[in-house]
Parts: C-alpha cells; structure tokens; sequence
C-alpha cells in the first residue's frame, strides 16, 4: 500500500492563533480522501500546506515519499476554494499558460486542452477572452486547468462550493473517473452529506486538529447502526418527548433520530404511532455529520459554522 | 529560483499587456502629440509676427514718434495731428489698439508713458511696447542732454554673456548649459512619471490577480518570489519597449522638424525669423546633437529607478485587496520621490551644489537627481558609479523586503492591512 500524500505532525499558527496543530494522516493511492470539518477548522491552511504554498511551522509533508517542493507542485492538480482566471485572456492561451507553469512542453500541453475542451464541449471558447464567459463555463474552464497536466494527484478546496448543479454533477463524474485510472484524490468540504457517497477515507477536522480519521465504511460500521430515519403525518410533538435522543435533520414530516444511551427504538415507534401516521421507518447507520457532532461533542463544535 | 518559471511568467506579463488596446494606443499617441507640439511650435514662430497690435501715438515733442516709427512702423502710427478724443474714440472703435499720448513730462521729469488700450495683446505685447519706450526715451534724453557719440554707444551696448567649455582634452566647445538645463529637467520628470506610471501597473497588476482569485492557482505553480520577478521583468520590458519607441520617434521627429520648419518659412522672413527660431526653439530643433552616453545613462537610470520602486509597488499591491485599499500604504513609496522631484528644480538651476551632489547620492533619490545633473553638468564617473552601486544594493534590500511582504500578502484577503502587519509579515 503506497501513500502519495503523507502529513505527520503538521502544525501551522497565525500569531496566536494555532490553525493547524500536529495534524497527521495518509492519503492512500487510488484513493477519494475527505478532508471534512467545519470552516475555520484548518482544513485550507492544510491543503495550502499539502501544495507548497505555505510553509509548515512544524512537521512535515511527503509528496510520493518527497518533501513538498516545487518539484513535487508539478505532481499534483489543486483546485483552490477561491478560484479565479485572467479576464482578459483568452481560453486557449490561459490553459497553456497554467499547463507550461506546470512544466508541460507546449505541443503537449495543446494537444491535452484540445482533448479536454473538446470533451467538454467547449472548443468554440478556445479563442473568447475569459471575462466573455459565463459563470457555469468559467467553471468548466477552471476543472481544465485543474487536470490538464495530468498529474497523478488531485487537491479540490471545497470543489463544490459556488457550482451550479450541472457543473457539480461534471466535477463529482471527473472525480469518480480520474480514481477509476487509478489517481489519488483529495478533497474538503464543510458539506458532509454531499460527500458520503464518494469518499474512501476520510479525515475529520475541528479546530485545528484531527478528531477522527479513518476508512468511511469502517468508520460507521463501529458507530453501530443506532439512528432511525422516521417519515410521519401529523403532529410532529411527540418528538420533544423523547429523551436521551439528538435529534438531527428535522422537519415537519421528517427526522432522523440518533438513539443515545441505549434507547430502545421500538419505544420510538410506539410514541411516534400514537401520535402520528408512520409513513417510513428506518434504522441506519449515522450519518457523517451525526458521527462528527458525536465525536466532537455538540459543545465544541462553533455554532452556525456547521453544515446545514 | 527557477528561470523557466520566471520566462513565462514575464512572457505573459509582457504579451497581454504589448497586445492591449491602451498600451497601443498610448505609444501611438505620444509620438503624435509630440508632433502636434512641434508642428504648433513651428507655427508660432512662424505666424506671430503677423499679428499687428497698432498703437497710436500723440507725440507733443516732435522726436519720439519718428524714432518709434523707425524702430517699428507696423506698431507705431503717428496720430500726432489729431485730439486725445479722437484717439480715444479709435481705440473704442478698435481701429488702433490703444493709443499714448508723449508729452515733455515723460521726457524731462522721468514719468512714466500711459498706454491707455483695448485689453489686448497680453503680456507680450505690453512689456515690448515698454521696452520700445524705455529705449527711444533714453535716447531722446541723451541726445537732449548733447552727449558724445561715444558715450551714446556705451549706453546702446547690452552686454551678455558668452560660454565655451574647456574639456579636459583641451578642446574648447560650444555651451549649451541652458538647452542641456531644459534636457535634464526633461529627462529627470519622465522618470519621475516613467516610475509612476510603470509601478501603477505592477500594482494594479497583483492587485487583480488577488480580485481574480487566480493568485492561489499560480502560487501552486511558481513560487511567490519567481512571480514577483516574473512580473518586475515583464513589465520593465514593457517600459523599454515603449519608451524606445518613443526615443526613436522623438529623434525622428525631431530631425526632420528643424528642415521643415526652415522649407515653410519664406525667404524674405527666414533672415529675422530664423534668429528668433534659433533662440526661442533650440529644444526642439537640437535635440539630435544630445550625446548617446546620455540616453544610455537615461536608460540605466531608470531601468534601476524602475526596479527600487517598482519592487515596493508590488508590495503595496500585494497587501491591498482594491486600488482604494493602496492609498494609505503608497506614501511611504511616494513621498522619497516626490522630494527628489522637488529637489529636481533646484539641481535644475544649479546642479553642483552640495544639496544636488548629496541627494543624487541617495539610491532613492538617484534615478531623478543623477539624469538631471549628468545631463547638465560633468559629474565625476566615481559619483555615478557610486550612485549605482548604491541602487543596486538598496534595490537587492527592497527586494527581500517585497518578497517577504507579497508572499503573505497575495494570499491574504479581507482585513484592512497596516503597518504593523507588514512588519510582522516581513519578521516571518
């Protein structure tokens, strides 16, 4: 087992304020690694890290077993979360532009924007300035300049963020595809629903540190399968009377519901029937954000900062 | 450093900017405003005489109108024969454009002649009239008071002063101090705006790649010190680009002005014309003669001038995250050259003396100071040397300061930055 990405003992202040604080985890290859938490909990400062762009305080970082280096900038492919294009250059010359900064010769750099402009359909914006294009296809634009070197890692800063569906849609395909070739990918996200399908692994971030790392399916499977899924009609009361609950994703007709200390869910269900019209009941594994509301404690986790 | 990365990144910097609408249009215009210029100039010269401002004169003496009439008899009419009132009507009439009546007073008790006029003609006109009456009064009074000839010849003697140079070799040139004052003051404002302008562009430059977000993108690719490099080059390419350009064009121009200046005139003009032409336009028609050391000192100068400052602009733009946010954090930057600005029209005028030596000494200062003076007078080679030996080492201090300054700056956002955060920036 190889790990294109190794972070041990990273840590990163600003100040006084500690960003990132002995963080370590592996990023095994052919891999999706979710680097999840709350924002302001490190998550960038990290990926900064990962890229080269900043240098750790402490720690250190290994980029195929190298130490993170402009040499090893060229392996990987980062989308950042702010993310930008010269206006007033043109598509083509852009892309080459980034593709020669990333130490592709020219005739191969424009044979790769060829394929993926094409690919994505886009070939006719190869000679538009980019301030002519609209969100959606600067986005496109910005995936291209992303991959087109083809390295064999892949860093996306809250890729999702400020995409329309279509485009989410693309990147999540992209992502999926570049990991059946056999890449490593990496990314974060504060939206940890939006992840669960795709990640391998994950690594969960609160305040500068590392709460929880590990493989997702194993990581749910030790949390037991503990959370009912309920879908009523009626009055939606009884649900403040349970107690030793967390009551998480309500609605009107809707809950998911994780059962604390034991509870029996069968007791769930009669309360829910006496009141209510049960349309769906479920019991699953926690969610991820469950899992890390459980982890961090609800205390420690900043409010109004998490997911929703 | 990796010299591939700093290519490209002054090859971009260098194409998008060379292909822009505004850089093609500012080097275009310049050299045609400048044309516009001579051409106007040119034509001054050669048009103003033929405005006639006409004055009438009432002379009660007898002498003075006659000598004012051989002076200029396109000026002075004698309207002796006619009433004040008459006169006066004329004026009101515009026929004249004003009218001075003489009387023995003027001549015998010293007072002042009353020119009563129109409003036109302007300040040229008035001190020549004066200079008109100061001469002819002076002479009427000498030859009232039956002097000899020869002490009427010391009176018309106007004594200036003629230079040469001596060089060291022992030739003896022709002086052109004043022309040459006019260059360096020239010389040292266009660097002065060069510096400006050029910097203005490193600034906007990182300030929009901060606003376009595309800064991270890049910093995963080059490292802020190539990028900053990358981007002085480029820029500084741009400038010689662009201010060659307008070298060439200016000697150009400047060749073929003086020949066809001289084919507009006519013949009969061109013997009092052109003694007026060679006085009042050396600046333009000469300029060919200037010395390439110079333009070869002027390139240097700024090139250095360019780099000291443009390093600290690129700072600037690096902690800011909109032009307004520059403001506050430029006048640490502007304030050293707008004193060497300043201190510019006094070495200007004398450009030995111990202000001038000293303050063209200081790097900060040198790119404005040491054009002006090199072109003016003869500075020893150890001052010059001194000088760039001195940018050079004050420019290798700006730019570990800007280095350190933009790698944090270009990836910080929001917060308003002062100094103090540069500090701490710069003690990271």
């Amino acid at each position: 087992m190889s790990f294109p990405i190794q972070v041990i003992r990273l840590s990163k202040s600003f100040g006084k304020t500690m960003a990132v604080e002995n963080v370590s985890f592996n990023v095994e290859k052919g891999k999706i690694f979710g680097l999840l938490g709350p924002n302001g909990a490190g998550k960038t400062t990290t990926i900064r890290m990962i890229n080269d762009i900043m240098p750790p305080d402490e720690g250190e970082i290994l980029i195929n077993g190298e130490k993170a280096s402009p040499k090893t900038q060229k392996w990987i492919g980062y989308m950042p979360e702010e993310r930008g294009l010269y206006k007033k250059m043109r598509v083509g010359e852009q892309l080459l532009y980034l593709a020669q900064l990333k130490g592709l010769k020219v005739a191969n750099a424009r044979e790769k924007i060829r394929y993926w402009l094409k690919r994505f359909s886009a070939y006719d914006w190869h000679s538009k300035f980019v301030g002519e294009l609209s969100k959606g296809m600067s986005q496109k634009i910005q995936f291209i300049a992303t991959i087109v070197h083809d390295p064999d890692i892949y860093i996306f800063d809250e890729p999702f963020s400020g995409l329309d569906p279509i485009n989410s849609e693309l990147l999540k395909e992209i992502i999926i595809e570049l990991r059946e070739k056999g890449k490593t990918i990496l990314f974060s996200t504060h939206r940890m629903e939006q992840v669960e399908q795709m990640c391998d692994d994950i690594c969960l971030f609160n305040n500068g540190k590392v709460v929880l790392t590990g493989n997702l399916r194993q990581l749910k499977k030790e949390f037991g399968k503990n959370t009912v899924l309920i879908e009523f009609e009626g009055d939606p009361g009884f649900l403040d009377e349970l107690t030793d609950v967390r009551i998480n994703n309500r609605s009107t007709n809707f809950a998911e519901i994780r059962i604390l200390n034991g509870l029996n869910h069968q007791q769930i269900l009669r309360k829910a029937l006496e009141k209510t019209e049960i349309h769906k009941f479920q019991l699953v594994e926690p969610s991820l954000n469950e899992i890390f509301i459980s982890t961090v404690g609800e205390d420690n986790i900043k409010q109004n900062e998490l997911l929703k | 450093m990796n010299w591939r990365q700093i290519f490209l990144v002054l090859k971009r910097e260098y194409i998008t900017r060379v292909r822009s609408k505004g850089f093609i249009w500012a080097t275009i215009l310049v050299p045609v405003g400048f044309a516009a210029f001579i051409g106007i100039m040119v034509f001054i010269a050669i048009w103003e005489s033929d405005v006639a401002f006409e004055v009438a004169i009432k002379d009660e003496t007898g002498n003075v109108a006659e000598s004012l009439r051989a002076m200029n008899e396109r000026r002075y009419l004698d309207y002796s024969h006619l009433a004040v009132d008459s006169l006066r009507t004329m004026v009101q009439r515009e026929l004249v454009t004003g009218y001075i009546v003489i009387t023995e007073d003027n001549i015998t008790e010293g007072r002042n002649p009353e020119l009563i006029y129109s409003g036109s003609g302007g300040m040229e006109f008035i001190m020549s009239v004066e200079s008109d009456f100061r001469q002819v009064i002076r002479e009427e009074r000498l030859r009232r008071a039956d002097v000899s000839e020869e002490i009427q010849q010391i009176y018309d003697a106007r004594i200036s002063l003629d230079t040469r140079r001596l060089t060291r070799e022992g030739e003896e040139q022709d002086d052109d101090t004043i022309f040459l004052s006019f260059v360096g003051m020239i010389l040292g404002i266009i660097i002065f705006i060069a510096i400006f302008s050029y910097g203005g562009y490193i600034t906007r430059g990182v300030i929009e790649e901060k606003t376009n977000r595309i800064i991270e993108v890049i910093a995963s690719s080059v490292k802020p010190i190539e990028l900053l490099t990358g981007k002085m080059a480029g820029v500084g390419a741009l400038a010689i680009t662009q201010l060659s350009i307008w070298i060439l064009a200016f000697l150009g121009l400047s060749s073929i002005a003086g020949p066809l200046a001289m084919s507009f005139m006519e013949p009969g003009q061109l013997a009092g014309d052109m003694a007026v032409a060679e006085t009042e336009l050396p600046a333009i028609f000469n300029l060919p003669t200037l010395e390439t050391s110079l333009i070869i000192y002027f390139i240097l100068f700024f090139i250095l001038g360019y780099l000291l400052y443009s390093s600290l602009f690129a700072a600037i733009g690096s902690a800011a995250d909109s032009d307004t946010d520059t403001q506050q954090l430029m006048m640490p930057v502007t304030i050293p050259i707008m004193i060497a600005y300043f201190i510019m029209f006094h070495t200007w005028r004398s450009p030995d003396s111990v202000l001038s030596v000293v303050s063209s000494m200081i790097p900060f200062f040198s790119p404005i100071l040491m054009i002006t003076r090199i072109a003016i007078t003869d500075v020893p080679f150890w001052q010059i040397s001194l000088s760039v030996i001195l940018m050079i080492l004050t420019f290798a201090g700006t730019m570990w300061l800007s280095s350190k300054i933009y790698k944090v700056g270009i990836l910080s956002y929001g917060s308003t930055v002062g100094y103090k955060d540069l500090l701490k920036w710069i003690r990271q």
